[in-house]
């Protein structure tokens, strides 16, 4: 290894000293003394330097150089080069800082960040804005025992699915969407968005469907009336007693209509989830089904496999398996089989109707619970179907938090399971062991 | 070492003991709080099921009293709780049979409203009422919100706000006299305002008694039934002993 110049030349003047303080010694007597005097000026100039180096960092002020060269003045320059150099990055920091505190300022979402036991960590100004946090008095404290909506107590336990609306606590009628996304190890971030409007939109639009509905329906009934006395007038000419048939027939598929649009909008517009009453699935499928039996349709036959009971809205799932059932039966032909089947799975229980008819395409089953969606209109419409059996059948289940799977073969048939979890399920002998 | 090391695990255990207790009293606020806007939802609504709902809702208020109840008993007999814990546990026992109570009287005005929900509706669709319901239900909010910051100046403008309500109770009041003068048909249904009235403002002292509580635990000092001004007076004080302390 060799040594850098600056430290040859130093150790060389070092050296240099000794033998000169040396050689005066040999020549005027007392060597050691001489020796000893030219290691303390050696030192005393060193500490000279040091004295000047520390009151430089000390005070922040730039390290005065005092040589131009050798190993002082190159130390002198490196520190110098490096406080430089960390000025500007802390410059450069403090900049990035800013910008990223403005940015996430000007946010119209309000931005939260909570660790391990939700407590808040940070927050942004429209998180402040929309929940009243208090950038002094709330960091640290718990979000969930500011933000008190037994909903989202519960959906902080478990962040599921995309995110939750709850009322604002800062104004009557303001409503706030909450969405947390783990990041980090265990940091979470909320994210909160003001979905008032969004709301307030969504709700005309329902209260509008709704309100129409009602209002179509009792002018249609006066139709429907005189339509039914007309049908059994016996002295009206025979050319009039088709047209007078249809008429009733299409008055019949509006009231239909009307009927399943207002179910439709009862079932968006109530509490998120349905009541629990008890439910005797069984004892509500047997007339259901025999209801389609023996009406010159295909067979249906039904399977009940447990003896299950739901916990549960009867009349909304009565409508449930109703639909269900209806439209097997619509889209199988009179040869075909519809198989009805009740039974327990992983630990909930699956309500499933299962049929020969002419199925649905893969790329048209993410669409036929929508509403007026049709897979192939005409035989919709003269099977009598309104259209709308598949989006009750969805709302109704998901106020249940039950889930519907569809499978299906064009022109082989199709299978609609759903999917009751453990909890809305009572099993006989659950029944029992609460009754011990 | 080994005996420190246990001293501090059992210290971090009690914290957590209290931390979590004090939140399962927020929860419980959570619930409570929930519990009354559905209750008021169901008056300006007139929707009875929803108020039979709530009635039915209020087990769940109980069975958290209860539990809180107990744990605190827990805290009580093992670890022995000086000072400002002690405070707290004594706070929460208390916080928690006035949020019961509020529960109760959400209970009774979801079933008034139920109730009313079935006769004809005032043209005003009860506006004093909903104006008194808000105010209340602000209360109890800032109530919780103060348990929850340790916040004695919240408190004392909860404390301050129920005068007010009472005002709101007492014209409430007097203008269901005149009306049920002028027309003594509808006398049942004054009477059942009357009452949800009545559970409003019972609802708005149990609020005041948590915010007296949070004084307690924070400042020690019991300012219950001292006045409005004296309170005051108090929270000053403690908070700038709090201040010279830090």
């Amino acid at each position: 290894m060799t040594l850098p110049s600056r430290w040859a030349s130093q150790i060389a003047g070092l050296a240099g000293l000794l033998v000169a303080a040396l050689i005066l010694g040999w020549w005027f007597g007392g060597p050691g003394w001489w020796l000893a005097g030219a290691a303390l000026l050696y030192v005393a100039f060193t500490l000279r330097h040091l004295y000047w180096l520390d009151r430089a960092l000390d005070g922040h002020r730039r390290v005065p150089l005092f040589e131009t060269r050798g190993l002082w003045a190159e130390v002198f320059a490196r520190v110098e080069k490096l406080r430089t150099k960390a000025r500007n990055r802390k410059k450069k920091y403090h900049r990035l800082l800013r910008e990223v505190r403005e940015s996430t300022g000007a946010l119209s979402d309000g931005g939260i960040i909570l660790n391990v036991d939700n407590e808040i960590m940070w927050f942004n100004r429209a998180a402040s804005h929309l929940l009243g946090l208090d950038q002094a008095t709330d960091l640290g404290h718990r979000l969930d025992n500011l933000l008190r909506y037994p909903d989202f107590v519960e959906y902080l336990k478990k962040p599921t699915g995309d995110g939750i609306t709850v009322r604002s606590p800062r104004h009557e009628n303001g409503w706030l969407h909450v969405q947390i996304i783990p990041y980090g190890t265990d940091q979470r971030l909320a994210i909160i968005r003001d979905v008032t409007n969004e709301k307030n939109v969504e709700r005309t639009r329902r209260d509008f469907v709704a309100n129409a509905s009602h209002e179509l329906r009792s002018p249609l009934t006066v139709i429907s009336g005189y339509l039914e006395a007309l049908g059994e007038a016996g002295d009206m000419p025979d050319a009039w007693r088709s047209p007078v048939a249809e008429m009733q027939r299409q008055a019949e598929r509006m009231t239909r209509i009307l009927r399943d649009l207002i179910e439709l909008t009862r079932l968006e517009s109530a509490d998120a989830a349905a009541s629990r009453d008890f439910v005797d699935v069984s004892g509500m499928l047997k007339p259901l089904v025999q209801e389609f039996q023996g009406r010159g349709g295909p067979s249906v036959e039904l399977v009940l496999e447990t003896d299950a009971a739901l916990l549960g809205k009867e009349s909304e799932l009565h409508s449930i398996f109703y639909n269900l059932v209806n439209n097997a039966v619509r889209f199988t032909p009179p040869s075909g089989s519809v198989k009805v089947v009740w039974r327990a799975a992983d630990g909930g229980a699956v309500f499933e109707v299962i049929d020969t008819g002419i199925g649905i395409a893969e790329e048209q089953i993410p669409r036929v619970t929508e509403r007026f969606y049709r897979v192939d209109p005409g035989r919709s419409r003269a099977s009598g179907g309104t259209g709308l059996g598949l989006a009750i059948v969805k709302h109704a289940l998901q106020r249940h938090e039950a889930q519907l799977a569809i499978a299906s073969r064009e022109g082989k048939g199709s299978t609609f399971s759903c999917r009751f979890p453990r909890d809305r399920v009572v099993f006989r002998s659950d029944a029992v062991s609460a009754v011990l | 070492m080994e005996v420190e090391d246990l001293g501090h695990h059992i210290s971090r255990r009690f914290n957590e003991d209290l931390e979590r207790v004090r939140n399962s009293v927020l929860s419980m606020g959570g619930l409570v709080e929930d519990q009354l806007d559905r209750a008021i939802k169901a008056l300006s609504d007139g929707d009875s099921q929803l108020g039979l709902q709530v009635a039915e809702d209020d087990v769940k208020v109980n069975r958290m009293e209860v539990s809180i109840d107990e744990e605190c008993s827990r805290i009580l007999a093992t670890r022995a709780p000086t000072a400002g814990d002690l405070r707290l546990v004594i706070a929460i026992i208390k916080t928690i049979t006035d949020l019961e109570r509020i529960g109760d009287e959400a209970e009774k005005i979801g079933v008034l409203a139920a109730r009313l929900a079935s006769v004809e509706r005032p043209s005003t669709n009860y506006r004093e009422l909903r104006n008194l319901a808000r105010h209340v239900k602000q209360m109890v909010h800032g109530a919780l919100n103060a348990f929850a910051r340790l916040d004695t100046k919240g408190a004392l403008e909860v404390v301050k706000a129920d005068n007010a309500v009472d005002e709101e109770y007492e014209s409430i009041y007097r203008q269901s006299i005149t009306f049920m003068m002028e027309d003594p048909r509808t006398i049942t249904r004054i009477l059942d305002m009357t009452w949800m009235a009545r559970a409003l403002e019972r609802i708005g002292d149990h609020a005041k008694n948590i915010c007296e509580y949070v004084i307690f635990m924070v400042h020690g000092k019991d300012v219950r039934h001292i006045g409005v001004k004296n309170i005051e007076a108090e929270v000053e004080q403690g908070a700038r002993r709090l201040e010279s302390r830090t």
